[in-house]
C-alpha cells in the first residue's frame, strides 16, 4: 500500500504544489502540461458527475480507479483541490487530504504573509511538513509498489 | 486575544500595507520598519494599561521584564518567553524559540531576510509597555534561525 503522487489547484487552475513518492511511469508530457490536462480532467468529471447523477447530489466527485491505482480527490468550498493518487488497497481518505487542507496548506501557506496566493507555493516549511506527514500515513510504505 | 487567526492575518496585512505604500520613493527599509514600530508603540501603552489594572506596584526593574517575558507575552501570544537573560546593568535580552508570527514562514534559514519587517510591531509593543511603566527603552529584535528570535531591550538611564 503506498501513495504515488499529489497535486495541489487552486480555483483558477494554478497548481500551487505536486510531490511524488513512488512512480514508476512518467506522463510522456512536460510538467506544465500535466498539471493543465490534470486540472481539465478534474472540471470535466466533477461537471459530468452533477449533470448526470441520478438522485441528488451529496459530496459529489471523490474518486476513480482503475487497474493499478485509485486516484482520490478533495475540493473546499473556496477551490481548492486536493488529489492524491496511491494504489488500490486504500480506502476513502476525505479526512486525511482535508487534514492536508487545513492543516498544512491553511497553516504553512495562507497564513506566511511571503507566499502569494495564487502562485505555486516556495515555503520549504510547507514542503518538509507536507512530506513528513504523508511519509507518516498508516498507507503509505516505503518499499515501492 | 481573541483568535490567534485574526490578529496574525491583520498583522501580516499591515506590514504588507506599510510596505506597499511606501513604494513612492521612500524605499529604504528604515522608514517603513520605524512605522511599524511606532504603531506597535502606541498598542503597547494602551495594552499596558489593561493588564495591569488590578496588579500590585512593580518592586523594581527586573520585576517589570518578568512580567513582560511571563504574563504581557502569555496574554499577547499565549505563551511565555523561553529565557530572559540580563548583564544587571540595564541590557535585557528576551528570547523566545517559537515567535507566534514567524512559526508559519519557516522554520530555519528561508525567508529570513523578511523577518525583522514581522518583528517591529513586536518591538514596538514591548518599548510602549515598558514606556507606560515608567521605564524608557530602546528595544531591538534579531533572529539567527525562524522561528527562534532574541528582543534585546536597553534601559536609557535618564
Amino acid at each position: 500500500m503506498t501513495v504515488h503522487n499529489l497535486y495541489l489547484f487552486d480555483r483558477n487552475g494554478v497548481c500551487l504544489h505536486y510531490s511524488e513518492w513512488h512512480r514508476k511511469k512518467q506522463a510522456g508530457i512536460p510538467k506544465e502540461e500535466e498539471f493543465k490536462l490534470m486540472y481539465g480532467m478534474l472540471f470535466s468529471i466533477r461537471s459530468f458527475v452533477s449533470k448526470m447523477s441520478p438522485l441528488d447530489m451529496k459530496d459529489g466527485f471523490l474518486a476513480f480507479q482503475t487497474s493499478r491505482y485509485k486516484l482520490h480527490y478533495y475540493e473546499t468550498p473556496t477551490g481548492i483541490k486536493v488529489v492524491m493518487n496511491t494504489d488500490l488497497g486504500v480506502g476513502p481518505i476525505r479526512d486525511v487530504l482535508h487534514h492536508i487542507y487545513s492543516a498544512l496548506y491553511v497553516e504553512l501557506v495562507v497564513k506566511n504573509p511571503l507566499c502569494p496566493l495564487g502562485q505555486t507555493v516556495q515555503s520549504e516549511l510547507f514542503r518538509s511538513r507536507l512530506d513528513s506527514y504523508v511519509r507518516s500515513l498508516s498507507f503509505f510504505s516505503a518499499r515501492a509498489g | 486575544m481573541a483568535d490567534e487567526a485574526l490578529f496574525l492575518l491583520l498583522h501580516n496585512e499591515m506590514v504588507a500595507g506599510v510596505y506597499k505604500s511606501a513604494e513612492q520613493g521612500e524605499v529604504e527599509n528604515g522608514r517603513c520598519i520605524t512605522k511599524l514600530e511606532n504603531m506597535g508603540f502606541r498598542v503597547g501603552q494602551g495594552l499596558i494599561e489593561r493588564f495591569t489594572k488590578d496588579t500590585a506596584r512593580f518592586k523594581d526593574e527586573l520585576d517589570i521584564m518578568k512580567f513582560i517575558c511571563k504574563d504581557f507575552w502569555t496574554t499577547v501570544f499565549k505563551k511565555q518567553i523561553d529565557n530572559l537573560r540580563t548583564n544587571h546593568q540595564g541590557i535585557y535580552v528576551l528570547q523566545d524559540n517559537k515567535f507566534r508570527l514567524l512559526t508559519q514562514m519557516s522554520a530555519g534559514k528561508q525567508y529570513l531576510e523578511h523577518a525583522s519587517k514581522y518583528l517591529a510591531f513586536t518591538c514596538g509593543l514591548i518599548r510602549g509597555g515598558l514606556s507606560n511603566l515608567g521605564i524608557k527603552s530602546i528595544v531591538t529584535a534579531e533572529v539567527s534561525s525562524m522561528p527562534a528570535c532574541k528582543f534585546q531591550v536597553m534601559i536609557q538611564k535618564l
